[in-house]
């Protein structure tokens, strides 16, 4: 028996042993950093502001979802036969709360604002790094980047919804959701967070191309204050800026090869040589390489092809306007370095419709014969002929025509136009405004919030579904309001 | 040396005895079916002098007398008694029993006699698991155990769901399976053929002692043992060949064109392009072979038993190129050296599946449905052989489905491992302490290859073209080790009172680590190895640790009297130090009735009423989630370089706790005339509390993990479990029905101030589930259709509030005004559907007349809906031109089909929205399997072989049911969606099964 007590012993040798291993019981993630010890040291800072713009690429905003919907709702576009459900409901406003797209555009807002909140939120962790290692004014610059970018996405948040919840990097962010906050709290936190951007940030030409620049925060500035008829303070935001001027060759805002010009206020940076793995992975997230937009195959005339421009914003051309030709292509046209050349059939309609123009605007055709679902040209969110135009709205309010009229000629002459004479009225002005920007900025989501703050929606869009009172914002997303403790289908925006 | 002396005086007085009469007595102990019983005791009463009967039920037994009795005695037969007289030969037909007395339940930590059972308990033995020809031992347990819901797919080598008792959780509902003590994560591994037994737990008596994993219920799976003697070899085979014969019935090329030409759109290709018609369903469907191949050896005896098999299985599955197939080996030994008993019992296999593949976010079921009939399969000219749309008029988005299905290769291979090794030592009589380590362990390796192709050459323009060779692979590694050691004591004191006692540890390490890696090659398509062209490289590794002690009494007075208890004390890596540990216990009651006095001379041969009562638990959610992390992953271009970024993950939560779950069950079980009918009726009650779930949080919180584990509020699940058997028998003539059905029905009491969560987006728009309190899980919500608006006064008197609205028009949806506020809108949305099955049931037939045997098994649910996205596609609901079915086609609203019954084409938006359009009923009732075989005489054959088996069978010939889909068994991971999921097929087999 004696062999058999020393087996006993030992199995509960090895019954106490394992009882003892609670240790094991304490894991860390392997996979992942631990936040304790983030915001140590510069380069720890910079790639949390990295994450802050990655947000800006993926198909909720600028990869896909950004350039249709607001140039289907504008009826800059129109819509081929078989132009996808998802698209067609941008041209015929029949939306409703449970669409995808729209909560796609929410979610890649907020996953913005929620990034750039990380660096906000931990701005004293930042500036506790020693100021040998990161200067003051570079701990600023950084902030001021998030900031920008945190009012970035607000302003397209409140374009489309009006006032949405702000959610602020603070100890007041409750994990249950925010309520809404009034359109003017999130314009004031948008102007707060941009006259903070315009007094840190690099100037262009001192700051890596991608990044946001003093230019872009005063230019955003100016636009916000625009928006909100504060004409005075939005002028002297765009007369700060200095380094800019239009480009010789108004198609070359829309190339691959000329981006980051002269003219370029703010981009959305795309290179398909990166890598365009993560495309379609999330719409939202911005994780992985997503360095490719889906225009160039949503609006190619050869290829798969959705939209092409819609005659109303055709027939908007004067004769002779270059604008024309860096726009669209025509029958005749050549494409791929000259070595082709589009024929009528390439623009026929199915079913019989005749159409001559497609969009060359933003189109890989230029260089190559086919467009697949991945175009790596920048979009181009804010350009200087943008700036030149608000600017003339401004002097149009508060200062004088004859200066609105030559900042508006400036933009005629690159387009190869006749002066504007200098004598026109203030609402003679006006209108020129209306009409050189719909031309000089067609297919680059302005004219639809123009037209809203214009108060001439209703008008322009007369012949589609367009309901004034209902379709100038968009609804908020079932899916927030089910979630969002302090939300309820009473804060639904009117008429839906 | 008192025991020497005994053993000496017995020893003298078979001698004494040997030289009085010697008598020998021969003969052969067969079952009631005449199959021979190896190893059936024969035993002189009273007496040590006893032998065993050989493998073909052959005993020999000397040294009789006339006045001795014999006493023949099987595992599950009625023993008999026979006195020797002046006989020399005595044959024994040893009845099975149908005393519940004499069966033996694996239960957890341990086995019961049935008897002595006070929790839920089905039990499926290896008959009904090797009566169907399946290759995932989960869907061998189909209709056999009431409150037991089996849904497959038809992907070979997939693994189906299982659930017991309906849904009790969001989020994870899987059952517990356990393999012969040792926890793992699927059945997938282990040979249908090698399972001995299967018991499924289901009450809390019987589940509490898994404590934190129990909450879903127990799949308990014990393996073969040897057994048999001197030795028995099996062989095992089978082969047939499967099919998918439903299908959607799409527009041929003509009607194609037609109908095209009515939504104004003109397909642009040359006009001898549209001579074709393809039909391509038919080109993604084939017939499958499928064979199996099992060898398997027994030998047992009191010393020790050995059991090992080796089986072949190869299926090709029904859509071009996916297949399955393995090896798999089992090798189960025993020894027993004095007090100790060691043992083990360790499988392997090796599998290789060719899966079903997708493009574009779309099935290959979806793309064929959808293609245009125009358009040829292959096309010499262009790269890669096939042809495929090239434009929008040309059906873009459907891509050829042969194509995506066969071009390159995607295989993935399998390697898994479960087995355990044992050792048990009795310290005192009574008194036993047993050690085991368990061990779950695989490896995968996926790798995918699809050369440069180009579907289209005919028009200037490519959609489909792939313009390198890509390389895919995953590989990785997940192991489970489980350490247990336990005390059992079991004692009879004064004859009555029965006790058993356990007290036990169990540690469980897991781990897994996974790497994802992929490139191109512009260069080859010769090559499919990776490289560091456009290469992609991620890894991830994962770790849970869990500790467990666990207490139990089981106590019964006579069997009469049945009381048991349990603790069980478990904690968990996966929570916080803060609600790391919980306990969870049970307690049950048990009283049988028959065996009381007054129950004598009744009908009654069982009777017996059971309760219990318990709680369990679940810590079903992923990894690291207490913890808040960061994140990487993020780039964006800055000077024409890939930037980095990090970022807060967010979604952690420090106070994630355990999800409970309190169960209570009643039972009563009836057997009458000798078990001739069977019943066991059931009524259970689960209420699970702070259920574990990610929850999107306010998409305005922006959190990147875009989900947020939670405990969120509470939810109630009950229903009824009805079994029923009968069996009888006249002549030569056997026959036996059982049928079993439960009921299950779900019901959130409580989500923690939330207001409901949604769920499963749909191409349409907006999400198809909603879980809100009061109602059950992910339930499907949407608008509510009433017919057609004929005319525009129709649209407006709906429209009242909406007047200038020009969207909806004659020919579309009329969806109800549920709030009657004048517009349509998605507060009119309504509950539309439920998933969950108010009825599962199962009925099986088996009858046997002199040599044949027959089988008969159906299966179905009811009560059910399914959401079948399909629809949307056969009704041309992305708006665009896509392939139709017929019966929309015929029955569209349109000016000149006023009286329509669906709504025109290109209508509004709303009409393909998530709504009761898309909603069926999803009952169906199944030939799960029929079963004819032959068994010829064993005195045909030679002597070495002593079963020789032929049989053909049938699966899912027949399947009865009003849901237009290609199969209303869903096995996805969605309750009730079916997004064009891979159909089960008909099979029809030819089987062997021989005994040497």
């Amino acid at each position: 028996m004696s062999k058999y007590k020393l087996l006993v012993i030992l199995l509960m040798g090895v019954f106490l042993v394992d009882s003892c291993s609670e240790n094991d019981l304490e894991l860390s993630n392997p996979n992942q950093l631990s936040p304790d010890t983030f915001f140590s040291n510069e380069s720890q800072v910079q790639s949390a502001i990295n994450a802050a713009y990655a947000n800006l690429q993926p198909f909720g905003l600028y990869g896909r979802l950004m350039f249709y919907m607001m140039d289907n709702m504008s009826h800059e576009n129109a819509g081929n036969s078989q132009q996808e459900g998802d698209k067609v409901t941008f041209a015929d406003f029949s939306f409703d709360s449970s669409n995808n797209q729209i909560f796609d555009y929410w979610d890649s807002c907020y996953r913005g604002i929620n990034k750039a909140n990380f660096i906000i939120g931990n701005a004293d962790k930042i500036n506790e790094i020693s100021d040998s290692e990161l200067s003051p004014a570079r701990k600023q610059k950084f902030i001021g980047e998030a900031r920008f970018l945190r009012a970035y996405y607000y302003w397209l948040l409140v374009n489309r919804f009006g006032g949405v919840p702000i959610r602020s990097g603070t100890a007041e962010d409750v994990p249950e959701g925010s309520p809404r906050s009034t359109k003017a709290e999130v314009i004031n936190l948008i102007v707060e967070d941009l006259t903070f951007a315009s007094a840190n940030l690099l100037r262009k030409s001192e700051e890596d191309k991608g990044r946001a620049t003093k230019g872009a925060a005063q230019a955003f500035l100016g636009k916000v204050l625009l928006y909100e008829k504060e004409y005075g303070a939005a002028l002297d935001a765009f007369q700060a800026m200095s380094g800019y001027d239009l480009e010789t060759d108004y198609y070359d805002n829309f190339k691959e090869e000329t981006e980051h010009g002269i003219e370029s206020v703010f981009e959305v940076e795309y290179d398909i040589a990166l890598g365009t793995g993560a495309k379609w992975d999330s719409p939202v997230s911005g994780s992985g390489p997503n360095h490719a937009t889906f225009r160039g195959q949503d609006y190619g005339v050869l290829n798969w092809f959705n939209v092409y421009p819609s005659d109303d914003l055709v027939a908007e051309f004067e004769p002779g306007d270059n604008r024309f030709q860096g726009s669209f292509y025509v029958p005749g046209d050549t494409y791929n370095n000259g070595q082709n050349t589009f024929v009528a059939d390439d623009f026929a309609e199915n079913g019989g419709n005749v159409r001559s123009v497609a969009w060359k605007k933003y189109q890989n055709y230029y260089k190559q014969t086919d467009e697949a679902s991945e175009s790596g040209i920048n979009v181009k969110i804010i350009r200087y002929s943008d700036v030149l135009l608000m600017m003339a709205e401004c002097e149009n309010e508060v200062g004088t025509q004859a200066d609105a009229i030559g900042l508006i000629n400036r933009v005629r002459t690159r387009a190869g136009l006749a002066n504007l004479p200098l004598n026109l009225s203030k609402a003679q002005v006006f209108d020129a405004i209306v009409h050189e920007r719909k031309v000089e900025l067609n297919g680059e989501q302005v004219r639809f919030d123009d037209m809203i703050r214009w108060g001439i929606v209703a008008s322009e869009l007369a012949d589609t579904n367009f309901q004034a009172g209902k379709h100038e914002l968009w609804p908020i997303p079932d899916r927030e309001i089910s979630s969002n403790a302090n939300l309820t289908s009473a804060d639904q925006n009117p008429g839906y | 040396m008192t025991k020497l002396k005994i053993a000496i005086i017995a020893v003298v007085m078979i001698f004494s005895q040997s030289m009085l009469s010697q008598q020998t007595v021969r003969g052969t102990v067969t079952d009631d079916s005449g199959m021979p019983l190896p190893v059936a005791s024969v035993v002189v009463q009273g007496t040590a002098n006893g032998v065993s009967t050989d493998f073909d039920g052959n005993y020999s037994i000397d040294n009789l007398s006339a006045t001795d009795v014999l006493v023949f005695s099987y595992v599950g037969t009625r023993t008999q008694t026979i006195q020797v007289g002046n006989q020399t030969t005595i044959n024994v037909v040893l009845e099975t029993s149908s005393e519940q007395l004499e069966e033996v339940v694996i239960v957890g930590y341990g086995k019961q006699s049935r008897v002595a059972v006070t929790g839920a308990i089905s039990t499926v033995g290896s008959e009904e698991i090797s009566a169907l020809p399946v290759t995932n031992a989960e869907s061998a347990l189909q209709g056999r155990s009431a409150g037991l819901t089996i849904a497959n797919s038809g992907v070979p080598g997939s693994t189906p769901s299982v659930l017991i008792r309906g849904l009790g959780s969001l989020n994870n509902n899987s059952p517990l399976f356990v393999v012969d003590g040792v926890i793992v994560g699927n059945l997938s591994g282990i040979s249908p053929n090698d399972i001995e037994n299967v018991s499924v737990l289901k009450d809390a008596s019987t589940t509490a002692v898994y404590g934190a994993q129990g909450s879903n219920g127990v799949i308990l799976v014990t393996t073969k043992k040897g057994k048999g003697g001197k030795g028995q070899l099996n062989f095992n085979t089978y082969t047939g060949y499967q099919s998918v014969t439903k299908r959607y019935d799409v527009l041929n090329t003509v009607e194609y064109l037609k109908y095209a030409a009515d939504l104004g759109v003109f397909p642009d290709r040359p006009l001898e392009l549209y001579q074709n018609n393809t039909d391509w369903q038919d080109e993604v469907f084939r017939q499958g072979i499928i064979q199996d191949y099992n060898l398997s050896f027994s030998k047992g005896d009191e010393n020790g038993s050995q059991y090992f098999s080796a089986e072949y299985l190869k299926q090709e599955g029904t859509l071009v190129k996916t297949g399955f197939e393995r090896y798999s080996f089992r090798a189960n030994s025993s020894a027993k050296f004095g007090k100790l008993t060691v043992g083990e019992s360790m499988s392997v296999a090796f599998s290789k599946q060719n899966p079903e593949l997708s493009s574009g976010g779309r099935t290959v079921l979806e793309h064929a449905v959808k293609a245009a009939p125009y358009l040829p399969v292959y096309n010499p000219n262009n790269l890669g052989g096939f042809q495929g749309p090239s434009s929008s008029v040309d059906g873009q988005d459907a891509e050829n489905p042969v194509r995506v299905q066969t071009l390159g290769d995607a295989v993935n291979k399998n390697v898994g491992i479960i087995g355990n090794i044992y050792a048990e030592l009795e310290i005192l009589d009574g008194l036993n302490f047993k050690s085991q380590v368990g061990l779950d362990y695989y490896t995968y390796d996926n790798k995918r290859f699809v050369p440069s192709f180009s579907d289209d050459s005919v028009t200037g323009s490519i959609t489909h073209a792939q313009d390198y060779a890509s390389i895919s692979r995953s590989k990785g590694y997940g192991q489970t080790i489980i350490f247990n050691n336990s005390l059992r004591y079991n004692r009879t004191i004064a004859d009555h009172h029965n006790i058993e006692l356990l007290a036990l540890v169990e540690k469980y390490e897991g781990k897994s680590s996974n790497v994802g890696m992929g490139s191109r090659n512009a260069v080859t398509d010769e090559v499919d190895q990776l490289s560091n062209e456009d290469s992609s490289l991620g890894s991830s590794s994962y770790e849970t640790n869990k500790l467990g002690y666990l207490g139990r009494v089981n106590y019964n007075y006579d069997n009469k009297y049945i009381a048991s208890a349990s603790i069980r004390r478990d904690a968990s890596s996966r929570f916080g130090a803060n609600s790391r540990w919980a306990n969870f216990y049970s307690g049950s009651l048990g009283w049988n009735i028959a065996k009381e006095n007054f129950m004598k001379n009744t009908a009654f041969s069982t009777l017996k009423l059971r309760s219990s009562y318990g709680t369990t638990g679940s810590d079903g959610i992923g990894d690291y989630l207490y913890a808040p992390t960061l994140t990487g992953g993020f780039e964006y271009p800055i000077n024409g370089e890939v930037a980095f970024g990090v970022t807060a993950n967010g979604g952690a939560n420090e106070d994630l706790q355990w999800e409970s779950k309190e169960i209570m069950n009643v039972g009563l079980d009836v057997g009458l005339f000798q078990e001739k009918v069977t019943a066991s009726l059931e009524y259970y009650k689960n209420t699970s509390k702070d259920l574990l779930i990610y929850i999107p949080p306010p998409a305005s919180n922006g959190i990147n993990s875009g989900s947020l584990p939670v405990n969120l509020g509470s939810s109630e699940t009950k229903g009824f479990e009805l079994s029923l058997g009968y069996r009888d028998s006249e002549g030569d003539f056997t026959w036996s029905a059982n049928l079993n059905l439960g009921t299950t029905e779900n019901k959130v009491l409580n989500l923690a101030g939330v207001d409901g969560v949604v769920g499963s987006t749909f191409k349409g728009g907006g999400n198809i589930t909603r879980t809100v309190v009061g109602e059950s899980f992910f339930h499907f919500y949407g608008l509510v259709s009433d017919g057609i608006y004929q005319n525009q006064a129709e649209v407006d008197a709906v429209f009242t509030a909406n007047p200038s609205q020009t969207t909806v028009q004659p020919g579309d949806i009329r969806f109800k005004d549920l709030n009657n506020d004048g517009d349509i809108t998605s507060e009119d949305r309504d509950i539309i559907g439920n998933p969950f099955p108010d009825l599962t049931y199962g009925f099986n037939f088996d009858a046997n007349y002199k040599n044949f045997d027959f089988n008969l098994f159906v299966t179905g649910v009811s009560g059910n809906e399914i959401f079948n996205t399909n629809t949307y596609d056969l009704v041309g609901g992305a708006n665009r031109l896509f392939n139709i079915s017929q019966d929309y086609n015929n029955n569209r609203w349109s000016l000149s089909n006023p009286s329509g019954t669906e709504p025109r084409a290109l209508g509004a938006p709303q009409n393909n929205g998530v709504s009761d359009r898309f909603v069926e009923d999803g009952s169906y009732a199944r030939l799960k399997n029929v079963t004819l075989g032959y068994t010829l005489s064993s005195n045909f054959l030679e002597e070495y072989i002593s079963k020789f088996r032929i049989y053909i069978s049938g699966q899912n010939l027949v399947t009865i049911t009003d849901y237009s889909g290609l199969d209303p068994e869903l096995g996805g991971n969605e309750f009730g969606i079916d997004r064009g999921l891979y159909p089960q097929p008909k099979s029809f087999l030819l089987g062997l099964q021989v005994t040497f």
